[in-house]
């Protein structure tokens, strides 16, 4: 590990001035001379017929330059692929056009597409398209949608089944037959809407002298989405070129490939012209991914003195209209691996049905198939300490892996790199003062208050790892990362990653790590990602990758440069490369510190190359493209105090307690803003946001007036501690905290709510746990 | 219609179509694409501009309603390189991720503090309301805004 | 979204079953319609304009009247798409004579907003399509009044 000054320092970032001075480089604010505007018509049914496309009157308006039809663009566009075929599952894949040619499956879909002068006229002449539907039932509920009867999205997919995926370790049967406990549940963890701040979009501009394509567009994976559009656009990659600088969050939303990305790309091919298409916010509510929605069956066998013996998931996927890029892979391998969670519990019985609804598709949505998982366990552990009359502390505290068994093979398979789980439960309950919490809460209790006290003890998988893995699991990727460290004659630095940082702050990060591993002033180091044609590969920043992953090739990299500067050092100081010591940036003889050169005097060597060794090369770079041998595994304890007022349903946060252990940490500030982040995003999950369709497949929460990300006045400060368990898996023993707090903090909350309303004997409310719900709750109860 | 605005101290003459909106004057056509545009129903907050002084969303606006007006901008804020104590309580205080809100959550930062120049963590809360943050979680940005009121009372 | 209410006429009920199926009353009654033409027996083309919160839009569509019994019930449906959507509705209107002068007219339906309108207007909708309708029941019995 390298523990030199600045990792680990709170470095205020480098990103900052641009951002915080209108400077960033956000898609839309890239303006190019003859650009053209597009503008998409989209279905307002959730399932029809196209019968007829009027487009004269939209064609006929001034300043409207062409307009397409699903038909205009077949030959033009491939239907989008599917990125996670996973194996023995029975997967059917959805043939999915960029714009729809016969039907429309979801409120959202895109039926034509406008081109013209301004933004002004584009949205008039969508307007002006008459489209004549003839309007098909519409199913939106995943377990009504695989009732016989119900509307079939296709007719090749009997069921609206598009998988079943299992995932079977040890005899359940026995372990439910042996139980002296057995509890079982129906959970629904709702549908949520990722919500970046910055809409999607892009910018195509195609060269028809060159045969060339850029684009910038809003990406988490710039070179994954040049495959795609390489695929769906038939140019090859080596003529496209994706750019994506600045991108205004992401939170999965901007894995994916869409519509309206890859139509801009195919009419700027057609008419020579850049195209820019930004959605608007309703637009991105129906027709970026939404995430989560499962409806979850699960039985929980255990024992007496509270350890739990086995799990059985049924779980029903809602996976919308269409599968998403990635969407196999996260209510089957991101959920199911990792229902053990942190406890030794030997048997996992899991069963999932990915199911097709006319609904916006599903995909990875920060935490993507771990949020359920966590959630499922945290809840139902309990339920079961409510049934048994334990503390929920001292419940986990039983069930937990004990530390001396890392690493830990779980019966998923998955192989625990590091953890100490009891330490931070143990951290959080003195953080909160939890006896005295717990004498609070019965003596509120005498008055007629109420207070509840909610524990989330999690574990998470993060970098997923290693490419053989990926294959094995149908991930039609590698999941390694690249970097390229360039050092030039004076010895500044331009790395190349191939993460695509959107808030994370890895320009920052990144550079504590080349400055320390070079011994190179911070200042000297410059990171670049986010553009195909300069970074060799990437495979993107989501999963909480890229510092355990992209970090690791950036490091592994470095250590190939220096390698081959003590080589030229060595050979211009005439001893053997063993024979010299690097400190401070300098190369120096072992016991002769006065013999030695700086590493910009070696990097200027390396470039005039007078006097190399013979084998060596001249120039300073190296790429690396490392494939972590295994994923890593963040793990804590959040403890969430609320106060519930039975009258009116309200919530109030009084305390929220995170001790996190995400490894080493290379910047403390940035890693407790995403874990602020995380938790925020959670904790809207349990108490305020909502994806709601009703019974025709409309969706009611299509804006942000009705949608309720929180306001600052909605949450309370977060405290937020640490524990420090290092993993093996990279040479920094970083473990990565993207998604924690989102992972974490949904149980902790609920579970919170709920041990506040246990004097009403209420044991559990489906989320979001809005005001209006807990009166019913208690109503119910108190009648 | 032709409108005469002064934007962060220069003065434009345009001619406009009555329709469009405040916001897309600022980015389409005087080119300062700092004001972000994250919603289409008001909410987001991320296109709020200073209009003689007040914080405004200028997605609410037309842009001949500013017709006469004085605006500041994200990029008119920093003075003679240097930044606003507002800007650099950001930056101190990691009150930025993605940073697509944070033009906007600044200039209304910027606003509230002129009006009350010592706040509590509550009406900092309340303040902000109108500025939606999805990366933060906004405990940082209520620091930054804190750091930026005591930087200003102690500064002036 | 199901709606439903009464309202009560001071007026027999031949008097208001007319009145409520003349398409003359409805066009001048229902709120926001510029347009009604009859384009078969009971069936009608209009242009209508609906606000409901922040959204404004016109629509234009039909209105089929059904299962006309006189002087009991009958069946309405309007159905329409505009710039911000479409909007379906689906109801049967039952009149009950309280007394020789008084008539109490139960209504119960159907409505269903789809595209941008949904999204956004969905939550305000019980409560405009409610205040609609005893806009048009309160203009047929001012109309009544007056001609009475």
């Amino acid at each position: 590990m390298a523990v030199t000054k600045l990792f680990g320092a709170a470095i205020k970032r480098r990103e900052d001035p641009r951002l915080i001075t209108g400077r960033g480089n956000f898609t839309d604010h890239i303006r190019l001379p003859g650009t053209l505007v597009m503008a998409i018509k989209r279905s307002p049914h959730a399932h029809a017929r196209i019968v007829r496309i009027d487009t004269s009157k939209a064609r006929a308006m001034r300043g409207v330059v062409a307009v397409y039809t699903g038909q205009d663009l077949v030959d033009k566009l491939a239907p989008v692929p599917c990125a996670w075929l996973i194996p023995d599952s029975d997967l059917k894949l959805t043939p999915y056009r960029a714009v729809a040619v016969d039907k429309v499956r979801y409120v959202g879909d895109a039926v034509a597409v406008v081109v013209a002068e301004d933004r002004y006229v584009a949205q008039d002449a969508v307007e002006a398209i008459d489209v004549e539907y003839e309007v098909l039932p519409a199913v939106v509920d995943q377990e009504k949608a695989m009732e016989p009867g119900a509307p079939q999205l296709y007719d090749e997919i009997p069921n609206n089944l598009a998988f079943h995926w299992k995932l079977h370790v040890g005899d359940f049967d026995a372990v439910w037959n042996e139980a002296e406990v057995r509890l079982s549940r129906r959970l629904i963890n709702h549908r949520l809407i990722p919500t970046a701040m910055e809409p999607r979009g892009a910018l195509a501009a195609y060269n028809p002298g060159s045969g060339e394509l850029t684009i910038w567009c809003t990406s988490q994976n710039p070179h994954v989405h040049r495959l795609l559009l390489s695929a769906v656009t038939g140019l090859p990659e080596t003529r496209i070129r994706v750019i994506a600088t600045d991108v205004g969050g992401g939170f999965g939303s901007k894995i994916p490939m869409y519509a309206g990305e890859m139509i801009a790309a195919a009419i700027s091919r057609d008419l020579g012209r850049p195209i820019k298409w930004i959605e608007t916010r309703q637009e991105n509510y129906v027709a970026t991914i939404h995430g989560r929605d499962h409806i979850q069956y699960v039985d929980i066998a255990a024992r007496r003195d509270g350890t739990i013996t086995g799990v059985r998931v049924r779980a029903y996927a809602n996976m919308g209209a269409y599968l998403s890029t990635a969407a196999p892979g996260v209510p089957t391998w991101l959920f199911g691996l990792m229902l053990q969670g942190a406890y030794a519990i030997p048997v996992i019985h899991c069963d999932v049905y990915g199911v097709l609804t006319n609904t916006t598709p599903t995909d990875a949505y920060r935490g993507a198939g771990r949020p359920e998982a966590t959630y499922l366990l945290e809840r139902m552990i309990d339920i079961l300490a409510r049934e048994l009359g334990m503390d929920p502390a001292e419940i986990r505290r039983k069930n937990f892996i004990p530390k001396d068994r890392f690493p830990y093979t779980t019966p998923t398979g998955l192989q625990y790199d590091s953890g100490d789980y009891e330490a931070t439960l143990n951290r959080a309950l003195e953080l909160v003062d939890y006896a005295n919490l717990r004498r609070q809460q019965a003596e509120l209790r005498q008055q007629g208050r109420y207070i509840g006290i909610g524990f989330s003890t999690y574990v998470e998988v993060c970098g997923l790892a290693p490419s053989q893995a990926a294959g094995a699991m149908g991930f039609q990727g590698g999941l390694w990362e690249s970097a390229t460290v360039r050092v030039h004659p004076t010895g500044k630095v331009t790395v190349f990653t191939g993460s695509n940082p959107h808030g994370q702050g890895e320009e920052t990060t990144f550079a504590q790590l080349v400055a320390d591993e070079l011994g190179v002033p911070f200042e000297d180091v410059e990171i670049i990602h986010g553009d195909t044609e300069m970074v060799p590969f990437g495979m993107g920043t989501y999963g909480s990758r890229s510092t355990a992953v992209g970090g690791a090739a950036l490091v592994a990299a470095c250590r190939k440069v220096k390698e081959k500067a003590q080589r030229i050092a060595a050979h211009l100081l005439e001893v053997s490369p063993e024979d010299l010591a690097f400190e401070n940036g300098r190369f120096f003889v072992k016991g002769a510190p006065d013999r030695g050169m700086t590493f910009q005097e070696v990097a200027l060597q390396a470039y005039l190359a007078w006097k190399l060794p013979r084998d060596i090369e001249p120039g300073l770079e190296a790429t690396h493209f490392w494939d972590p041998v295994n994923n890593t595994f963040p793990f804590g304890c959040h403890i969430c105090v609320v106060e519930v007022d039975p009258e009116t349903g309200k919530v109030d946060f009084l305390k929220y307690v995170a001790v996190d252990d995400v490894g080493n940490v290379i910047n403390p500030m940035i890693v407790d803003g995403q874990v602020h982040g995380g938790i925020a995003q959670g904790l809207a999950q349990a108490v305020y946001e909502y994806a709601a369709y009703d019974a025709n497949g409309q969706l009611l929460s299509a804006s942000l007036m009705d949608y309720a990300i929180p306001k600052a006045s909605m949450l309370p400060s977060f405290t937020v501690d640490r524990t420090v368990t290092p993993t093996p898996v990279n040479p920094m023993g970083v473990k990565g905290a993207g998604e924690t707090g989102t992972i974490a903090s949904t149980p902790a909350v609920v579970n919170a709510v709920i041990d506040a309303l246990a004097p009403f004997g209420i044991e559990h409310i489906d989320m979001p746990l809005t005001p209006e719900r807990i009166w019913r709750a208690v109503r119910e109860r108190s009648s | 219609m032709q409108i005469t605005v002064t934007v962060n101290g220069v003065t434009y003459t345009h001619d406009v179509e009555p329709r469009l909106l405040l916001v897309h004057y600022l980015r389409d056509v005087l080119n300062l694409t700092g004001t972000h545009i994250g919603c289409d129903t008001s909410q987001c907050g991320a296109c709020t501009v200073l209009l003689n002084g007040k914080a405004v969303k200028s997605c609410t606006l037309f842009a001949v309603q500013a017709d006469g007006a004085e605006i500041t901008t994200i990029e008119g804020l920093a003075r003679d390189g240097q930044l606003h104590p507002v800007q650099e309580g950001f930056w101190e205080k990691h009150g930025l991720q993605c940073g697509y809100c944070t033009p906007g959550m600044i200039m209304t930062a910027v606003d509230f503090l002129q009006r009350n120049p010592n706040p509590t963590e509550e009406e900092i809360r309340h303040a902000i309301e109108g500025n939606l943050c999805r990366c933060t979680g906004y405990q940082n940005i209520v620091r930054a805004i804190q750091y930026a009121a005591e930087k200003m009372r102690s500064g002036s | 979204m199901k709606i439903s209410g009464s309202y009560t006429i001071r007026a027999g009920r031949d008097a208001v079953f007319a009145r409520l199926t003349d398409p003359q009353a409805i066009a001048s009654c229902l709120p926001g319609v510029e347009d009604l033409n009859q384009v078969a027996p009971d069936q009608y083309e209009m242009a209508m304009t609906v606000a409901i919160g922040p959204v404004k839009g016109t629509f234009t569509g039909k209105v089929q009247l059904a299962d006309i019994n006189p002087p009991e019930s009958y069946r309405m449906a309007i159905e329409g798409q505009g710039k911000p959507g479409f909007a379906r509705g689906n109801g049967i209107v039952q009149l009950r004579a309280i007394d020789d002068q008084t008539t109490e007219i139960v209504y119960e339906g159907d409505v269903e907003l789809g595209g941008p309108f949904a999204g956004v207007a969905q939550r305000m909708l019980g409560g405009v399509a409610k205040r609609m309708i005893e806009q048009f029941f309160s203009c047929i019995e001012r109309q009544m009044g007056a001609s009475a």
